[in-house]
């Protein structure tokens, strides 16, 4: 007697049901546990820092303020300006250094170069160095996102 | 037969000597590169704080670490020797064909 | 004595595999010394997993005392510096010969069928080892280990779509900060040790199931080699040459035990000279050497997919080399000795 087809493909649809709806579970427990394990770390908004502490900088120097996590650089300009970066190289994320000698940023990993106004001159980064605006409010100094 | 086993020895264990060597070389090599400042063009680090000492500074530590050290290789010495005169014996039995009495792995069926 | 054998032996069951290792051959040709590659490398897994214990003993994987507590493991901890010395130098060793035993495959092409999975397990072996020392690396917190780390995981950013997720996974966020530490530690001693004894029974089992692979000549002719029995003839070769590299281990580590640095801090510029490990040099000295742009193409992916290129090319070469006895496969064995010089030279270069 031959076996009617329906008896094996039942078995195997019921099959491919369960192994698609354990995969769909499967899937749905994993979500969560994916979002769990990357914190949100947001970027600030902006940052304020005490003006005096920057107020007698010379023309063509740069100090360093806390960007969240990162490296700021204020660095004051010929004119008197401020003007702020994010001192992290834009190639693979090492924190770049002024030199004052040569009024260049430098990143020491794979000897990247920018120049004062942030610009890659050399080496290997692939973008100028991220710029945020400055202004100053009575004693303090704001830097915000740009954009 | 057994000059070409010696030989082959050798062979291997100045490989393995020649491989060593190069690794520790490219060690310390590492190390160097890591003291040493980069061309002057470069930013000076700015005052780098000394890396913290690694060997034991007390003599007395040091003195006991050398001497467990030469104690380590004496005995690496004598058990080599033992080793030597175990694979002699094995390899005896092996060609006798009769490696499979009597010499199995603890716990074999018939030891 | 055999009482309580025999009824370990009727609990168990484990006749069959002690009767295995008894008759197990290993055959002897001029390549034999490559046997020996693969235990070495489980000797020095075991230090590994030893000292590593006793390191975790004293470290704390936090951003306040990671560094603090690793210059306490080496300066107050009796014996500490020696400890640590050889938790590194073992993993130098360990990845040397993990890297000796996959080229020695690669050149004698005892990758082909049927071993093509133990080859698989063991590429995946390799990756777990290079995670190992890539994780391992930063727990010291010094200077040098916090900008190889910021490099390390920014890298996967160029891949399009998942880049920058991976990159957050890796780093717990945006940046590298004390939550990478400890992610960093919880995955060096506990979920990348899990993965590598899971992959690494697979392969041991495969090496056992297929036997020892002999030269393509003696497979190919059914030639039967001379052999030496596995026990205890060749167990006790390999004995001996534990011992020597346990006690070559030990020396090393005893006069040049390395140091640590100051302690990183998060917003200094990145300190002159950074490297990776030794077995990262080259692809260290690669990222230098790519332009930012090719072709007006973002250099860093190109170079990311060159190197995901080469990675895949490894882990599937026997699949890419699959005509089991036909050829001496000259082909591969030239690209092998081309990646080994390659990978030489731009390390010796990065030293320079």
């Amino acid at each position: 007697m031959k076996l009617p087809a329906s008896l094996y493909s039942r078995r195997a649809f019921l099959n491919g049901l369960i192994g698609g709806w354990l995969a769909a579970l499967g899937s749905a427990f994993i979500s969560p546990l994916l979002k769990y394990i990357v914190p949100p770390t947001p970027e600030p908004d902006q940052v304020t820092v005490p003006f005096a502490d920057y107020k007698d900088m010379a023309p063509h120097t740069v100090k360093g303020f806390a960007w969240g996590n990162k490296p700021g650089l204020l660095q004051r300009t010929e004119a008197g300006e401020y003007v702020a970066f994010v001192g992290v190289c834009t190639h693979l994320d090492c924190n770049v250094s002024f030199v004052a000698e040569q009024r260049r940023f430098y990143c020491a990993c794979h000897e990247g170069w920018y120049d004062e106004n942030g610009l890659n001159v050399a080496g290997p980064p692939p973008s100028p160095l991220r710029r945020l605006s400055v202004s100053v409010e009575g004693d303090t100094l704001i830097v915000k996102r740009q954009g | 037969m057994e000059s070409d086993v010696s030989r082959r020895r050798r062979a291997i264990a100045a490989a393995g000597l020649l491989l060593l060597g190069a690794l520790v070389a490219s060690g310390w090599l590492e190390a160097r590169v890591q003291e040493s400042p980069q061309a002057s063009l470069k930013p000076a680090a700015a005052a780098p704080e000394q890396d913290k000492p690694a060997a034991p500074r007390p003599a007395k530590e040091r003195m006991a670490v050398y001497v467990i050290l030469a104690w380590v290789w004496l005995s690496i010495a004598v058990l080599l020797a033992f080793l030597r005169l175990r694979v002699r014996e094995a390899d005896r039995v092996h060609r006798m064909g009769l490696h499979r009495a009597g010499d199995g792995p603890p716990g074999a069926p018939g030891h | 004595m055999k009482a309580l054998g025999a009824w370990i032996e009727d609990r168990l069951g484990l006749g069959p595999v002690a009767a295995f290792l008894a008759k197990k051959e290993v055959p002897c040709h001029r390549h034999t010394i490559l046997y020996y590659t693969g235990s070495s490398i489980l000797l020095f897994l075991g230090i590994q997993i030893v000292t590593g214990v006793l390191l975790a003993l004293y470290y704390q994987p936090t951003l306040a005392e990671a560094n603090a507590s690793v210059v306490r493991i080496m300066t107050e901890m009796p014996l500490g510096w020696l400890v640590r010395s050889v938790h590194s130098w073992s993993a130098t060793f360990m990845i040397a010969l993990v890297f000796a035993h996959l080229l020695g495959i690669a050149f004698t092409k005892a990758y082909r069928k049927p071993r093509e999975a133990t080859w698989l397990t063991g590429v995946l072996l390799l990756g777990s080892s290079l995670a190992f020392g890539f994780t391992g690396y930063l727990l010291p917190w010094d200077e040098l280990s916090l900008a190889a780390t910021k490099v390390g995981t920014n890298l996967p950013k160029a891949l399009p779509v998942i880049g920058t997720w991976l990159t957050q996974v890796m780093r717990a966020g945006d940046d590298v900060t004390g939550d990478t530490i400890t992610r960093f530690f919880i995955v060096h001693v506990s979920v990348l040790p899990l993965a590598l004894l899971a992959i690494l029974g697979v392969h041991i089992f495969l090496v056992q199931r297929h036997g020892m692979s002999a030269p393509l000549e003696a497979e190919r002719d059914k030639i039967k080699l001379p052999w030496l029995p596995f026990w205890p003839n060749f167990l006790l070769r390999e004995a001996g040459v534990w011992f020597v590299l346990l006690g070559v281990l030990l020396t090393v580590a005893v006069f040049l035990a390395p140091g640590v640095g100051p302690q990183a801090d998060l917003m200094a510029p990145a300190p002159e000279g950074i490297k990776p490990e030794w077995y990262f040099l080259f692809m260290f000295q690669t990222l230098k050497l790519f332009p930012a742009r090719i072709l007006g193409l973002n250099g860093e992916l190109i170079a990311m997919l060159v190197m995901m290129a080469g990675m895949a090319a490894v882990l599937f070469l026997p699949f890419i080399d699959d005509r089991p006895f036909e050829r001496k496969g000259k082909v591969i064995t030239g690209l092998a000795w081309a990646g080994l010089a390659y990978a030489i030279g731009m390390s010796i270069w990065s030293l320079m």
